[in-house]
């Protein structure tokens, strides 16, 4: 990136700088005109569907699918219990040992299938969010929605079992959590620094109210607390993956809908405005779709942190194109939820350790390394 | 910060400290009745004179060990808290987001899983360099490059200390039977701890509260700025450096006696500015009346309302502290 180039609130929108932009075969010159026009090539479906095309956000997609296949093949077949991987294809058939199929249908399987599926609620919700505060961090996490979700679902499975669904409960703590940052701010979401600290103070209150709400319920069960408060994959079911699935089935349409709006929200309120886009709607639709979206996969896996923040800059990295990435964000959120796990099942310090803490602490770091960067060019 | 500030004169410093003198006896007082056996003030009376029945003299027993606890820990993290805010003249700081609580809680975690667990005295000495190396880290992230202002410091903080919570966590859960005691110190607890745990560090809270008395004249000409300080005579290097020492020392200290616990050092300065005004000479004796008022206040709300177990009072302090933050946020509009 280069240090002259003019402030712009979203600097990762900008084309790429031609030091760099060797594989973009748009380039021409060594500093070519800025681009307006949408990149790549257009894919018609018939008179009735139009869709741009951008050649190396499909490349980097294809590219992510296998990474995840192969991570997938890994999750299923490492191991003591693992399915080797010359019996797989059986196995996912449906033949082959009772053991094997033992494995894939309760133990390993769904894990993974929540993994991804939760992977990609969280990297949608993240690329929707800080794409319409037009600030890199902010996520759903920074802002301590994944606590309020996490302590939400705590109510309404350890107080209110059975009288308020536990998804319900998460969307009713992520939209509490969500609204207090908004008021507490009073810049709209739009300030990094002060989004970050109302944050923290969120996230403070809704983890001392779980550990509240676990302590008067669900005495001496560190487990259960652990659960709520770090996010994890161990003994997931195939509820849990219909349900994840499910969330991200009904939200994608209206996701992929306003993927054109919030390419051009991207530009500012005004001049979206200018162009016939509703900024306000959009922005709106966008927050709501990414709280649902949390909220779901907190329902499913309890808070993951950082995984929201750190997936739709991967995918920006990775196609160099401008706008939200909403695919490619999903690809990346679900290879990296499925890596991660696999690397907490097999890690020396033992397994058993929430997943949760292996991207708070990896997050936490790309989060540090994050800020130094906005601080380097002044825009925090 | 709108601070309206009070008359000044001898008279009504003395009427105040006396106020807040009054309200941490009866907070002590409280802490030694209340719990999941209530005992009634006359009953507690009687069996510190040793004339009770042994039943009621155990329960009281068990009581003043965390009474001292909270005593020693609230008045450490109040002063750290007022230090902090008067030398970086930022209203959001507070050791434990400074990361200076999570540091200390990382060097015990990695101790107790390296050597076993260990004593309260010698947890004190691996707090410590644990405070001081996150503390310095979160400080130096947080200034790089000129004064970024207040928010900068505190996300690099909160950087600091999602990481080593993370660590900390991660090793705790590993190795559940060595970290059994630990779990609860990690929280932030003041049940479960001997009158061991106040000898063991008080060689590192007195001479912080020592540092901070002697510092306390010259945060006042730091709150003009640095150069005005300097104008007016003060040694500005002399002050912050002793400030920064004394809070480190304070807020390691307490959160080796008593864990990790949150938003005390926030919230009790706001609250002492409120009641004295901006005079740090008379801030800093309030902060060490007031902070152990409210961490006992606390702690018995925590073993009150989830009787008969009880409620972590760093638990109860993120519920009441977190709130002074989004206010102190709210209001500071267009400073960050």
């Amino acid at each position: 990136m280069s240090r002259t180039s003019p402030k712009h609130p979203f600097p990762e929108a900008e084309p790429p700088a031609p030091a760099t932009s060797g594989t973009n075969p748009s380039d021409t010159g060594p500093f070519p005109a800025p681009d307006v026009r949408p990149t790549g090539r257009v894919l018609r479906v018939g008179r009735v569907l139009a869709l741009p095309v951008h050649p190396r956000s499909v490349a980097a997609a294809l590219l992510l699918l296998a990474g995840l296949a192969a991570a997938a093949a890994a999750t299923l077949s490492l191991g003591r219990l693992g399915v080797p991987l010359a019996q797989l294809p059986a196995v996912l058939g449906g033949q082959g040992e009772a053991t094997h199929l033992f494995v894939l249908e309760r133990l390993r399987g769904p894990r993974l299938v929540v993994a991804a599926g939760t992977g990609v609620a969280l990297g949608l919700a993240g690329a929707l969010f800080q794409s319409v505060t037009r600030n890199p961090l902010g996520s759903p996490d920074v802002i301590g929605l994944a606590p309020g979700a996490g302590a939400g679902a705590a109510v309404a499975a350890l107080m209110l079992p059975g009288v308020v669904p536990v998804p319900v409960g998460a969307l009713a703590g992520a939209v509490l959590a969500i609204v207090t940052v908004y008021l507490v701010t009073g810049t709209g979401l739009r300030d990094p620094g002060r989004m970050i600290v109302a944050g923290i103070g969120v996230a403070a209150m809704a983890s001392a109210f779980t550990h509240f709400v676990v302590s008067v319920m669900a005495r001496d069960q560190a487990s259960v607390l652990s659960a709520y408060v770090n996010g994890s994959l161990g003994a997931r079911s195939w509820d849990h993956a219909a349900t994840i699935w499910l969330a991200v089935a009904l939200t994608l349409p209206f996701v992929l809908a306003l993927a054109g709006p919030i390419t051009v929200n991207e530009m500012g309120d005004e001049l979206a405005d200018s162009l016939g886009a509703r900024s306000t709607a959009t922005r709106t639709g966008a927050v709501a779709l990414s709280v649902v979206l949390s909220a779901a996969a907190v329902s499913v896996a309890g808070p993951i942190a950082f995984l929201s923040l750190t997936a739709p800059q991967i995918a920006r990295r990775l196609s160099a194109a401008p706008g939200p990435n909403l695919v490619l964000s999903g690809t990346v959120g679900a290879l990296l939820l499925v890596c991660a796990d696999l690397a907490v099942q097999h890690s020396p310090l033992g397994d058993g350790l929430p997943v949760g803490l292996f991207t708070m602490a990896l997050g936490g770091v790309y989060l540090g390394y994050l800020l130094i960067r906005e601080w380097r060019k002044g825009t925090l | 910060m709108k601070t309206t500030t009070p008359k000044a004169g001898p008279a009504r410093a003395v009427l105040v400290l006396g106020a807040g003198a009054a309200a941490l006896a009866g907070a002590v007082l409280l802490s030694l009745v209340a719990g999941s056996k209530p005992t009634a003030p006359a009953e507690v009376w009687r069996a510190l004179a040793g004339g009770a029945d042994p039943y009621t003299v155990t329960v009281v027993q068990s009581r003043i060990p965390r009474t001292l606890v909270g005593v020693v820990a609230g008045a450490a993290l109040a002063v750290a808290g007022t230090l902090m805010q008067g030398i970086t003249r930022n209203p959001l700081a507070d050791p434990g987001l400074l990361g200076v609580n999570a540091g200390a809680a990382a060097a015990v975690a990695t101790a107790t899983a390296v050597l076993g667990p260990t004593s309260v005295a010698g947890t004190v000495w691996w707090a410590l360099p644990g405070a001081l190396l996150a503390g310095l880290a979160a400080y130096t992230v947080g200034t790089r490059g000129g004064d970024g202002g207040m928010v900068r410091l505190l996300l690099a903080g909160a950087v600091v200390s999602a990481v080593l919570t993370a660590y900390v966590q991660a090793v705790a859960l590993s190795m559940p039977d060595v970290f059994d005691s630990y779990r609860y110190w990690v929280v932030g607890s003041l049940a479960g701890r001997g009158t061991e745990v106040v000898t063991a560090v008080l060689p590192v809270v007195v001479p912080g509260l020592l540092i901070a008395l002697a510092v306390m004249g010259g945060l006042n000409a730091l709150a003009l700025g640095d150069e005005a300080a300097v104008a007016t005579g003060a040694n500005v290097t002399v002050t912050r450096a002793g400030g920064l020492v004394a809070g480190v020392l304070l807020a390691a200290g307490a959160t080796a006696a008593a864990g990790p616990i949150a938003f005390v050092g926030l919230a009790v300065p706001h609250v002492v500015r409120a009641l004295v005004g901006a005079d740090f000479r008379l801030q800093v004796p309030f902060a060490l009346l007031v902070g152990p008022t409210l961490l006992l206040a606390a702690d018995v709300l925590g073993r009150t309302v989830v009787r008969p177990t009880e409620l972590m009072v760093g638990v109860v302090t993120a519920f009441v502290g977190a709130p002074v933050l989004l206010y102190v946020l709210r209001r500071t509009k267009g400073a960050a």
